[in-house]
């Protein structure tokens, strides 16, 4: 039984100023499911959705952002969750403890006037249900996995390098050894040499945790690297899913071909091409399929109905009419 | 305890600060050891200038100097460090809580803290004075001045609550399930006490200064002796006609000892307690 299963999920930011509402429709109809001990990688440009679908998983909505319809399901060991009905009470044993989320931006998760044990018996404490002494021992085990000195714990943020506070972070989504871990671009803000080490650390602490981990970022080489399973989102829907691998090799969105062909390969001089137009503005999108204004293939069907997400090799699903031969 | 002597012999704002401070302080703690209690009027010879007998010399209502102003000064202190101490409590729940919730919470509070920005206090306190005329007491008046002297802060506090609002460790913990009274005081509250210290000592002097105003006047209880009573029954008694200036001058030069001393804190303080420019200087 798949750990997430997402089914038919909208979510919208509603306003309404000055007696003018508007919906923007940030999440506009995605399915998908995210197995046991499996990295799911989120793919796609600012502003398709990413973040607001990740957000909503994690029932972690504010208004103006509401869920419109669609079903998120979590299956922990304590039985199945619906997210998107769940309340405080019900989701209070559950974060942390088997749902943990590495934020975005995750350089500041750490308060700067609080040393960074303040930030594990915050955020982590109440959730291992473990005494004080205990815990710490636990925190420091857990540290010293992620190469990290015990002493840390007494330090404050600004006294760690960017690479130390974000294996902080990581280590404080996992140290409650969490089932599933939403990591929304853990590893935007360093360096490609740090990034490398601080993912294969992510790699390590999931292959012991068997942990389930939703990866977002927009950086394609960060995906190749670590996804089992790739999902491109473009204007709000998921687009193309697939194993990694086939979806490097063979993409057959036009939108992820292109994405897939815009990346600089060694020995490869030949001048790359963009893809004229804007993403769509979610708050009035293009009838049909999303990306048709920008699309070299788009007929007429593709501005009248909308494609659905089907199955076009085992394991591969693509919304497109047309989509590119394999 | 360290650092604080480290500070101490490192920034000399922060020493000259503590000195004057700590001299104004022993000064009122003398009070415990006074021969007379303040009230007493003629147990001394009236009018002597200072002298090796009275070394403030004694006031025209024959009272000795300077065991009138440990009173006096005590007096003034503590009600300055209530009047601070309940205004920030008030400041730091509305700006706090008003940046945190915002919409509508936010609205009222801040329109409610608007309002008292622009009541003009010093009328206000000497029409109170009128109603009250003899219920008007030393608390009532701290009280009073604390309920109209929150205002400023609670704004600059939520200006900051507003930004924190949005930092991630503010969303991590909303996600980890802290309560929203955890986050603002686990969360916000060591953010924001840095500015909540430096205008404590701004408020102290704020205060200060308002009730040796008022006292001046005679739009106080004039029978605890501050130093406001103490300068108002020298005016009194035309103390500076007299040649009796010894009757001002200590006064005076009291408060303005207590006001440059928390003037340095104020300036000082904020290095002291944020922990990012305390270690940019160890490092330097």
């Amino acid at each position: 039984m798949s750990v997430l299963a997402v089914d038919g999920l909208r979510a919208y930011y509603r306003t309404s100023a000055l007696g003018v509402s508007r919906d923007v429709r940030a999440v506009d109809g995605i399915s998908f499911t995210v197995e046991a001990g499996e990295i799911y990688g989120l793919a796609g440009e600012s502003s398709s959705g990413k973040t607001t679908l990740i957000k909503t998983i994690a029932a972690a909505t504010q208004p103006p952002l509401e869920v419109v319809a669609g079903t998120i399901t979590f299956n922990f060991p304590t039985g199945p969750i619906e997210m998107q009905r769940a309340d405080r009470r019900s989701l209070a044993p559950i974060r942390w403890r088997h749902l943990s989320y590495i934020m975005q931006g995750s350089m500041s998760v750490l308060n700067p006037v609080r040393r960074i044990r303040h930030a594990f018996v915050d955020f982590a404490f109440r959730h291992i249900g473990q005494p004080k002494s205990q815990f710490f021992d636990t925190v420091r085990a857990h540290l010293a996995r992620l190469r990290l000195e015990p002493d840390v714990l007494d330090a404050y943020p600004h006294q760690l390098s960017g690479g130390m506070r974000q294996r902080v972070t990581i280590a404080l989504a996992t140290v409650c050894r969490p089932e599933f871990i939403i990591a929304d671009e853990p590893t935007t803000a360093l360096d490609v040499v740090v990034q490398k080490d601080v993912l294969a650390m992510i790699r390590e602490i999931q292959r012991e945790l068997g942990s389930s981990i939703l990866f977002v970022t927009h950086d394609m080489a960060v995906h190749a690297n670590l996804a089992d399973r790739l999902g491109i989102m473009y204007g709000g829907r998921l687009v193309e899913e697939g194993r990694t691998a086939d979806l490097f090799r063979s993409p057959r969105h036009p939108y992820t071909a292109h994405l897939i062909a815009s990346l600089p390969r060694v020995g490869d001089t030949a001048p790359k091409a963009g893809l004229s137009g804007a993403p769509p503005n979610l708050a009035d999108p293009p009838a049909g399929c999303r990306f048709h204004p920008r699309c070299p293939r788009a007929s007429e069907i593709c501005r009248r109905e909308v494609p659905p997400l089907e199955p076009l090799a085992t394991g591969h699903r693509v919304a497109c009419f047309h989509p590119e031969p394999a | 305890m360290r650092s604080f002597l480290a500070l101490l012999k490192s920034n000399r704002q922060f020493a000259s600060g503590v000195v004057l401070l700590a001299l104004v302080a022993a000064f009122a703690c003398l009070s415990f050891f006074s021969p007379y209690p303040p009230n007493d009027s003629f147990v001394v010879a009236p009018d002597v200038p200072p002298s090796a007998e009275y070394w403030f010399g004694t006031t025209s209502r024959g009272q000795e100097l300077f065991w009138l102003l440990t009173f006096a000064i005590r007096n003034t202190l503590v009600f300055g460090i209530v009047v601070a101490v309940l205004s920030r409590l008030l400041a730091l729940l509305v700006g706090l809580v008003a940046g945190y919730a915002g919409g509508w919470i936010d609205r009222l509070l801040m329109s409610i803290n608007d309002t008292f920005i622009v009541i003009p206090l010093f009328p206000i306190l000497v029409l109170f004075y009128f109603v009250l005329k003899d219920h008007m007491s030393w608390g009532l008046l701290a009280l009073m001045m604390a309920c109209l002297g929150w205002s400023y802060d609670a704004r600059l506090i939520r200006s900051v609550a507003l930004s924190l609002r949005h930092r991630e460790f503010t969303e991590t913990g909303i996600f980890s399930g802290m309560s929203t009274r955890q986050i603002l005081v686990e969360e916000h509250l060591p953010y924001v006490l840095p500015i909540v210290f430096s205008t404590t000592m701004n408020n102290i002097n704020w205060s200060i200064g308002l009730e040796v105003t008022l006292s001046v006047l005679g739009f106080t209880d004039i029978n605890t002796p501050t130093i406001g009573v103490m300068i108002y029954w020298a005016n009194q008694h035309t103390a500076l006609v007299a040649g009796i200036w010894w009757w001002i001058f200590f006064p005076v030069l009291l408060v303005v000892m207590t006001f440059i001393g928390l003037f340095l804190l104020a300036v000082s303080m904020n290095e002291y307690i944020d922990p990012r420019s305390r270690l940019g200087r160890s490092e330097r």
